[in-house]
C-alpha cells in the first residue's frame, strides 16, 4: 500500500513522459546518429562518414543563403509584427462593439488553417488573376510578378506571415496593455504630457514583458517557417525564400540525403536551444529589473 | 461598454473586412463557376462543392482531421492534466528533472525528430495508419506546464478533504482537480486541437495513401496539381480551401473569449 | 453444448478460409504512376481493358503526381515498405532505383516475351541498365515544339514562319512579346526541364554523355544553350517568370491561349489540341547546331520485393500496355509516341494520324532521337537542375558560373553515390 503511494506520481507522469522521451528525445539523439552517417534510404547500410555531412553542408552556398533568408525573414518581420500591433492594440483596448469586432477580425487568421491561407494568398498574388495587381490594374498600374521576382517573393512571405500572426501579438499586448494601472496615465495627464509622450514614458515601458515574450516566439517562429514556403513558393524563386525548414525538408526528403538532412536538423536544434536560452536570460534579467 | 457613435463602429466593420478581404473573396470565388470567373463574370454554382467533396475526397479528409485532431486532443489533454496534478501535488524523486524535461520540449524545434521518427513509425508499420498520425503528437509539454501553474493555485485543503473521505488520488484528480480547472483545461484543449488541425509537415511526411490525408494535406495537394484544364481551376481549390478554413472558424466563433483568454494566460504569466 | 460450439468455430473458421481463398484468386497489383486529366482517362481504359482480359488480376492504379513527385514517394516508401507492385519511373532516373536492387531485372521475362520484337528499337533499348532491362517502355516521347496559329497571324507571322535557329525562334518571341504584349501574352513559354535537356542536345552538346557517363553541364555549347533559354526570361522577356518557377505554368498559360511558342514533350499533344484546337501547330525542335533530340518519356519497373506471384501478375500488366491495342488508344489520346511497330496498323492509330496533324510530328524525328544517360547520379542532377535554372533564368547568377558550379557539385554527387 505505501509502496502504491509512492509509486502515485510515476504512474500519473508515465504516459506523458513515455511519449515525450519516445518521440522527442529518443530523435535527438537518433538525429545526431543519423547525421555522421550516410544514407538514402535505399542502401542496406548506412556506413559511418564522420564530419562529412557538416562540412559538406558548411561549405555549401545552399545553407548560408539559406540562413540568410531565414535571418533576413526574422529581422524583418519580427519588428513589423510587434510594432504594427502595439499601435493598434493601443488603440483598440478601449472596450467597445467597434473594438471588439475588430479585434475579432483581426485575430481570426491566426486560428485559421495555414494551409489555406497560404493558397488564399497564392492566389492574391498571382499574376494575371490575383487580387493584387487587379487593384493595381484599377489605379492604372501594370502587373506584378509578385512571386516570381527573387526580389518580392521573401516580402510577400513575410506580408502573408504577419497578416496570419498579428491578431495573435494584438490579444498579448492588450492583455499587457490592461495590466497597466489607470492611475499611472492619469498621473501622466495631470502632467499634461502629449499623447505621444505617454506612450513613450508609459506604455512602451510597462509593456515590456509582453514585447520580450512575443520577440521570443516570433523569433523562434520565423525560425521554423515551412507551411507559406512549401505552398507557395518551394523556396523558389531561386532560392529567395528558401528557409532552413524547407532547406530540411528538400534535403531529406526530395533528395534524400539522410546523413546531411540530419546535420542540418541538429545544427538548427542547436541554434534554436541557443537562442531560447539566449532569449530566457535576456528576459530573466529584464523582468526582475522590472519588478 | 460605453456607448459609442454609428460611425466609428462602421468604420471599425469596414476596415475588419478590408482585412479580411482576401478570405471573403476567396469563399466567394468558391462559389462562382470557373468560367465566369476567368471570364470576370457572376455565375452562381455550389457545383465546386460538389466536385471537392466527391471527386476530390475533401469529406474524406475532413473526417479525418476530426479523427486525428480529436484523438490527439482527448489523448493529449488527459496525459498533460495527469502529470501536471503530479507535479503540482506530489513531491517525488526525480521530479524536478522530469519537470525540466517537460518544460524543456517547449525549446526543442519539432523539425529535429522528423526523420527518426518517420524511421521509428516505418519500422513498426504504423505510418499509413491514423495512429502514425497521433502518436508523434500526442505529448504537449506546454499544456503540462500550463496546467501545472493553475492546478498549483487550487487550495490544496479541497484535497485533503477528499482524502479524509477516503478517495483515492484519481478520485480527487477526477472530482477535484479537475473541475475546479475546467477553464484552463478548455483553453489547452482548445490549443491543441487548432495546432494539430492546422499540423502540417508531419502528415505531409508521414501520409502517403490518400485515403488519409488530412484537410492540410488533401489541399495543398490540391492546389499543387492544379485540376484545371489549363489555367487554375480557383472556384474548385477556394471550395476546398473554404472547406478547410469552416471548421476551425466556426469553432471560433462559438469559443472565441474562452482561446483569447487562454492565450493570454500562457503568455502573461 | 461445448460440442456444438467447436462445431460452429469449426464451420465458421473453414468459411473463413472459403472467403480468404476467394479473395485471393484475384492478384492485387498496386500500379503507381504519373497521369491525370485526358492521359489519365486513357490510362484508365487500358486497364480496364486488362482487367476484362485478365479477371484473376486486379490492378490498383493510383495518381501520385508528377515524375519527380513519384520518384520522391517511391524513395520514401522503401524504408517503410509500403512501395507499390508497379510503378512508373522516368526513363533517365530509374538508376538509382535500379542500383540499389530496388527494382526487379526483367531481362527474364523480357527476353521470353513475343512482345520485345514487335517494340521499336529505341523503345528496346529504353530500359536497359549495363545489359540488364529495368524497365519496360509505356509512354515514350520527344519534345516538340508547339504554336498557336490564331497568335502567330494577330502578331503578323506566318504559319510557316522559319524556327529552326536559336535565332529564328528569339525573333518570333519577340514579335509576338511586341505586337501582343499588351493583351498579356507572351512569346513563348519557359522551356521546361525535358526541353531544357532538348535544347542542350540541339546545340550538339549534352548534360551527360549516355555512353562515357561523362558530366557534360560546363561543355561551352551547354552553357550557351543556357545562356539562350535564360536570356528569352531574363535579358529579352519574351517568356514570363511563371513558367520558370513552376514549369507547369509555362504549359498551362500555353494551353490557356497566352503564349505563342511552347517546347514540350510530344505527350502534351492531347491536350494542346483539346485546349487549342485547330490552330495548334506542331514542329520539330530547333537544329540550331546539330539535329538531335532526347527520348523521354518513362517505363513501369516492377518491385523486387513485391512476391514472384504478384511480379508475374506486374508483368501481364507491362507487356499489356505496351501491346498494339494498348498503345494504340494511349497514342491515339495523347500523341506520345507508338512505341510498338504495330500500334500504326491498328485503327484507333490511323484514326489519329489522319485526323490530328501534328500528331506525327514527333513519329517523323524519330530518326534524330537519342536515349539520355541514366546513370545514378542523374536523378539527383535533375532534381537540382531545377534550383540552378530559376537562379540563371531569373538573373539571380551568370550562367557560365552557375553552370560550371553545376557541373563541379554533380562530379562531387556522383563520387559520393558510387562509392
Amino acid at each position: 500500500m505505501a509502496m502504491l503511494r509512492k509509486l502515485t506520481p510515476y504512474l500519473f507522469v508515465a504516459p506523458l513522459m513515455i511519449f515525450i522521451t519516445v518521440f522527442t528525445y529518443i530523435p535527438i539523439l537518433a538525429s545526431l546518429n543519423l547525421s555522421f552517417r550516410e544514407w538514402n534510404f535505399l542502401s542496406p547500410d548506412m556506413p559511418f562518414v564522420g564530419l562529412r555531412n557538416y562540412e559538406q553542408l558548411l561549405s555549401s552556398r545552399e545553407l548560408w543563403n539559406s540562413l540568410w533568408v531565414t535571418t533576413l525573414f526574422a529581422i524583418l518581420s519580427v519588428p513589423l509584427r510587434l510594432g504594427l500591433a502595439l499601435v493598434i492594440a493601443n488603440y483598440l483596448i478601449r472596450e467597445s462593439v467597434h473594438s471588439r469586432l475588430l479585434r475579432g477580425a483581426l485575430f481570426l487568421p491566426s486560428v485559421t488553417s495555414t494551409v489555406s491561407i497560404a493558397v488564399v494568398f497564392s492566389w492574391v498574388f498571382s499574376t494575371d488573376y490575383g487580387m493584387v495587381n487587379a487593384i493595381l490594374g484599377m489605379l492604372g498600374l501594370g502587373k506584378v510578378q509578385w512571386l516570381q521576382d527573387p526580389h518580392l517573393a521573401l516580402w510577400v512571405l513575410i506580408f502573408v506571415n504577419t497578416w496570419k500572426q498579428l491578431g495573435y501579438d494584438i490579444v498579448i499586448y492588450i492583455a499587457g496593455l490592461q495590466a497597466i494601472p489607470q492611475e499611472l496615465y492619469d498621473a501622466a495627464s495631470i502632467d499634461g504630457c502629449r499623447r505621444l509622450h505617454v506612450f513613450r514614458r508609459v506604455t512602451l515601458p510597462l509593456v515590456m514583458p509582453a514585447t520580450y515574450f512575443l520577440l521570443v516566439i516570433s523569433v523562434i517562429e520565423a525560425f521554423q517557417v515551412f507551411t507559406i514556403v512549401n505552398v507557395m513558393t518551394r523556396g523558389g524563386p531561386a532560392g529567395a525564400t528558401d528557409m532552413l525548414v524547407n532547406l530540411l525538408y528538400e534535403i531529406g526528403f526530395v533528395l534524400f540525403d539522410i546523413g546531411r538532412g540530419s546535420a542540418l536538423a541538429v545544427m538548427l536544434f542547436v541554434l534554436l536551444v541557443a537562442l531560447a536560452i539566449l532569449k530566457s536570460r535576456i528576459i530573466g534579467r529584464k523582468v526582475h529589473y522590472e519588478a | 461598454m460605453k456607448p459609442e457613435s454609428p460611425l466609428l463602429a462602421s468604420l471599425a466593420l469596414v476596415a475588419g473586412i478590408v482585412f479580411l478581404s482576401p478570405v471573403l473573396y476567396s469563399i466567394w470565388i468558391s462559389f462562382q463557376t470557373a468560367n465566369a470567373y476567368y471570364a470576370g463574370e457572376v455565375g452562381f454554382t455550389l457545383d465546386n462543392y460538389g466536385r471537392a467533396v466527391g471527386q476530390y475526397n475533401f469529406a474524406r479528409y475532413l473526417v479525418n482531421s476530426l479523427i486525428v485532431s480529436g484523438l490527439v486532443t482527448l489523448l493529449g489533454i488527459t496525459f498533460a492534466t495527469m502529470a501536471a496534478y503530479a507535479f503540482a501535488r506530489y513531491s517525488f524523486r526525480g521530479s524536478n528533472f522530469l519537470f525540466g524535461a517537460t518544460v524543456a520540449t517547449l525549446m526543442i524545434p519539432s523539425h529535429i525528430s522528423l526523420i527518426p521518427n518517420y524511421l521509428s513509425l516505418a519500422k513498426v508499420g504504423l505510418l499509413d495508419t491514423y495512429a502514425g498520425l497521433i502518436l508523434p503528437a500526442i505529448s504537449n509539454g506546454f499544456a503540462a506546464f500550463f496546467l501545472r501553474q493553475y492546478i498549483r493555485g487550487i487550495p490544496r485543503s479541497l484535497d485533503e478533504a477528499a482524502y479524509m473521505d477516503g478517495a483515492t488520488p484519481l478520485r480527487v484528480l477526477w472530482r477535484i482537480i479537475v473541475p475546479l480547472s475546467r477553464p484552463a483545461i478548455a483553453s489547452m484543449a482548445l490549443y491543441i486541437f487548432m495546432t494539430e488541425w492546422n499540423s502540417y509537415i508531419w502528415p505531409l511526411v508521414a501520409v502517403g495513401d490518400q485515403d488519409l490525408y488530412t484537410l492540410q494535406i488533401g489541399l495543398a495537394r490540391l492546389y499543387r496539381i492544379n485540376p484545371g484544364e489549363g489555367l487554375v481551376d480557383w472556384p474548385l481549390v477556394m471550395a476546398a480551401s473554404t472547406i478547410t478554413i469552416l471548421p476551425v472558424l466556426l469553432g471560433f466563433l462559438l469559443v472565441e473569449r474562452h482561446l483569447v483568454r487562454g492565450i493570454t494566460m500562457g503568455a502573461v504569466k | 453444448m461445448s460440442r456444438k460450439l467447436h462445431s460452429t468455430i469449426a464451420v465458421s473458421i473453414v468459411a473463413l478460409f472459403a472467403s480468404v481463398g476467394v479473395a485471393e484468386a484475384a492478384t492485387t497489383v498496386k500500379f503507381w504512376h504519373s497521369f491525370n486529366k485526358s492521359s489519365g482517362q486513357a490510362l484508365d481504359k487500358i486497364v480496364q481493358n486488362f482487367e476484362a482480359a485478365n479477371p484473376d488480376i486486379d490492378v490498383e492504379a493510383e495518381f501520385i503526381g508528377n515524375y519527380n513527385d513519384i520518384i520522391a514517394k517511391l524513395q520514401a516508401a522503401i524504408p517503410a515498405r509500403r512501395a507499390p507492385d508497379a510503378v512508373i519511373l522516368e526513363v533517365t532516373r530509374y538508376g538509382l532505383f535500379a542500383n540499389n536492387n530496388i527494382l526487379t531485372d526483367l531481362t527474364p521475362y523480357f527476353d521470353a516475351d513475343p512482345l520485345k520484337a514487335d517494340l521499336y528499337e529505341y523503345a528496346q533499348e529504353v530500359g536497359v541498365i549495363s545489359g540488364k532491362n529495368y524497365i519496360v517502355p509505356f509512354n515514350s516521347s520527344t519534345p516538340v515544339l508547339y504554336f498557336n496559329k490564331d497568335i502567330f497571324e494577330r502578331a503578323g507571322l506566318s504559319a510557316d514562319t522559319p524556327l529552326k535557329t536559336f535565332d529564328e525562334i528569339l525573333t518570333a518571341t519577340k514579335t509576338i512579346s511586341e505586337k501582343l504584349g499588351s493583351e498579356g501574352i507572351s512569346g513563348i513559354a519557359a522551356p521546361g526541364q525535358f526541353a531544357r535537356w532538348g535544347l542542350v542536345m540541339a546545340n550538339d552538346s549534352e548534360l551527360v554523355d549516355p555512353k562515357s557517363g561523362e558530366i557534360m553541364l560546363d561543355k561551352p555549347n551547354t552553357i550557351e544553350a543556357y545562356q539562350w533559354m535564360a536570356s528569352l526570361v531574363h535579358d529579352n522577356k519574351v517568356a514570363s517568370p511563371d513558367g520558370v518557377t513552376d514549369e507547369d505554368n509555362g504549359r498551362d498559360a500555353f494551353l490557356a491561349r497566352k503564349v505563342g511558342i511552347m517546347f514540350n514533350s510530344t505527350g502534351n499533344y492531347g491536350e494542346a489540341k483539346k485546349a487549342i484546337g485547330d490552330n495548334l501547330v506542331v514542329r520539330a525542335m530547333p537544329c540550331n547546331k546539330a539535329c538531335s533530340v532526347p527520348i523521354g518519356g518513362a517505363g513501369i519497373g516492377i518491385m523486387a520485393t513485391s512476391s514472384k506471384e504478384v511480379q508475374d501478375a506486374a508483368y501481364k500488366f507491362v507487356s499489356y500496355a505496351a501491346s498494339p491495342e494498348a498503345n494504340a488508344i494511349w497514342f491515339a489520346a495523347t500523341g506520345y509516341l507508338p512505341i510498338n511497330k504495330k500500334s500504326g496498323g491498328l485503327p484507333v492509330a490511323k484514326e489519329a494520324l489522319a485526323t490530328q496533324p501534328g500528331i506525327d510530328v514527333a513519329i517523323d524525328s524519330l530518326p534524330n532521337a537519342h536515349g539520355r544517360a541514366r546513370t545514378t547520379v542523374v536523378t539527383w542532377m535533375r532534381t537540382t537542375e531545377y534550383k540552378m535554372w530559376q537562379a540563371m533564368a531569373l538573373g539571380q547568377q551568370k550562367v557560365d558560373e552557375t553552370m560550371k558550379d553545376f557541373a563541379e557539385q554533380t562530379r562531387a554527387e556522383e563520387k559520393r553515390v558510387s562509392n
